[in-house]
């Protein structure tokens, strides 16, 4: 992979990642913990619900595995309108 | 230093111990639990069944965290508890002094009093070794039989069939949960059920179970019917654990009586969870769940008031969000039988504006069904139950809990083919805009 197309990767997925993130829904968690086991890269969003605070972690790749996995509905994703034409 | 003791190592205890440690950094902390494998997640043994979950996700704390709230844990079971001494006394033999104490054993399963219930392969839902049974006994088994209702019993047929085990579900009736969902609610349900391969038997009762050399192998029903079974799976509801409360002299009805600090009648003894009889003034008595949520927040509250706090429990509407046959459903408020004559059902089918709410991006996917039920009040939403399409739900969550006024829609919501989803959502978002005019 050449230097110029690996900065756009990352850019595109930095950008996605400033555009978003995970926010979790407190009263709807019961800590089954499917979320974070379907982490790819192990971001303990069980926590993160437990606590009430976005998945801000910097590593988070917005893949939407947790959103898209959790049986009650907990997550969903908010937009930072960071990038909003 | 304050000497804590907290019974029970479920939800409520957990974040009792939280909250007591935001307030006492120092005070001696004492967490007594019977369960062998202390705190995990209990709904989420629905998961690990259907092996959606590894077993070692069920913990929510880790070692580490656990190291951090300075407890100390002790894998007993209390036999009496002295509150005027302020002592208890293990099955170990120890005895403890205690100025503050917590109640918060939960509740646990009623048994099934039926002839051949002591064989092996009869089994229940109620903790993790349980679900453990289960699984073991699936790899084997060909065949099963459940009885009950409520999620548990749901819970006990999906995470069987995942496993391959042909399973048979008796109902008494001709409905599913039927003081809950409505005729239509317990039809989509049981038809996904009989779509999943599950085979649904109505107006069915067991009698006993039948056994061979000391196992499961089938039953039998009142009106003489046999079905061969490896596995009889029950889940007929739970009772808050009083005994132990009961024989100390603490008030009880069917939990432990609490007022609104979550104190019960013996000074410096508090209940919750599971185990504690709340009042509850959206219906104006005492009453008792089995929710997460209030389990979390009742032992917050009774944790800050066990470090010196004077905080007041508010129950709130009743919600929980569950999956019924792989259908994601929210309950909230009012839904049942046997609700007030000042109400009026609506019920509708699908509708694409659910989807069109900005902020939600939908969780779930692939459903074929949806199901949208409210409650309307006088001047507020009562209730509502959102069957598989989860966009409205936050609306309705919001509308419901505080108890919003939507006289501008009451009339059109009551009309005939009115579009419901519309209706809420713009309500909802017309909130919402002005909420967020306020504060700027």
């Amino acid at each position: 992979m050449n230097i110029k197309k690996f900065f756009r990767q990352d850019s595109v997925r930095r950008t996605a990642l400033v555009q978003g993130f995970v926010v979790p829904e407190t009263s709807r968690c019961v800590q089954c913990g499917i979320c974070s086991y379907n982490c790819p890269i192990n971001i303990d969003v069980r926590r993160h619900a437990w606590l009430g605070i976005p998945v801000k972690d910097s590593h988070c790749l917005t893949c939407g595995e947790c959103v898209a996995r959790c049986p009650r509905g907990v997550l969903s994703f908010e937009r930072t309108h960071l990038f909003a034409e | 230093m304050q000497r804590y003791v907290i019974v029970g190592s479920g939800v409520a205890g957990i974040s009792a111990i939280e909250a007591l440690r935001e307030t006492d950094r120092s005070g001696e902390i004492t967490l007594i639990g019977d369960e062998v494998h202390n705190y995990y997640s209990r709904p989420g043994l629905a998961y690990y069944l259907t092996g959606e979950l590894a077993e070692e996700y069920l913990f929510p704390l880790s070692r580490n965290d656990f190291k951090n709230l300075n407890l100390r844990h002790l894998q007993a079971r209390v036999v009496s508890i002295d509150p005027l001494e302020h002592r208890l006394r293990l099955n170990t033999g120890e005895t403890l002094n205690y100025d503050r104490l917590l109640i918060a054993v939960g509740a646990s399963a009623l048994s099934l009093n039926i002839p051949g219930n002591d064989l092996a392969g009869v089994v229940k839902l109620d903790n993790l070794e349980d679900a453990r049974q289960i699984i073991r006994l699936a790899r084997k088994a060909r065949r099963a039989v459940v009885v009950g209702g409520g999620i548990t019993a749901l819970e006990i047929v999906e995470g069987l069939l995942a496993r391959g085990v042909r399973t048979h579900f008796l109902l008494r009736g001709e409905t599913y949960w039927s003081n809950v969902l409505d005729q239509v609610e317990s039809g989509i349900v049981l038809h996904k059920l009989q779509e999943e391969g599950v085979q649904v038997h109505f107006n069915t009762e067991i009698e006993k179970i039948l056994g061979n050399r000391g196992k499961v192998a089938g039953i039998q029903t009142r009106d003489g019917q046999r079905l061969a079974c490896d596995i009889l799976a029950y889940a007929i509801g739970v009772r808050p654990r009083i005994q132990l409360a009961q024989a100390s002299g603490l008030k009880t009805n069917r939990g432990i009586l609490v007022d609104n600090q979550l104190r019960t009648n013996a000074s410096d003894v508090f209940a919750a969870g599971d185990v504690a009889e709340v009042y509850d003034p959206f219906s104006g008595r005492s009453v008792i769940d089995s929710l997460w949520g209030p389990a979390r927040d009742q032992g917050r509250i009774a944790g800050k008031n066990m470090a010196g706090a004077s905080a007041h429990y508010s129950k709130p509407i009743p919600f929980n969000v569950t999956r019924l046959a792989n259908l994601t459903t929210m309950i909230i408020g009012t839904v049942g039988k046997g609700v007030d004559h000042d109400l009026v059902g609506i019920a509708r089918g699908d509708s694409e504006t659910w989807r069109q709410l900005p902020e939600a991006i939908a969780a779930q996917s692939d459903f074929d069904v949806n199901r949208l039920r409210i409650l309307v009040g006088q001047r507020t939403l009562l209730g509502a139950i959102v069957m598989g399409d989860q966009s409205l739900s936050k609306a309705l969550h919001h509308l419901i809990i505080n108890k919003v006024d939507i006289s501008a829609i009451r009339d059109r919501l009551l009309q005939a083919g009115a579009p419901l989803a519309s209706l809420i959502t713009d309500h909802y978002l017309k909130l919402r805009e002005a909420d967020a005019r306020t504060l700027h």
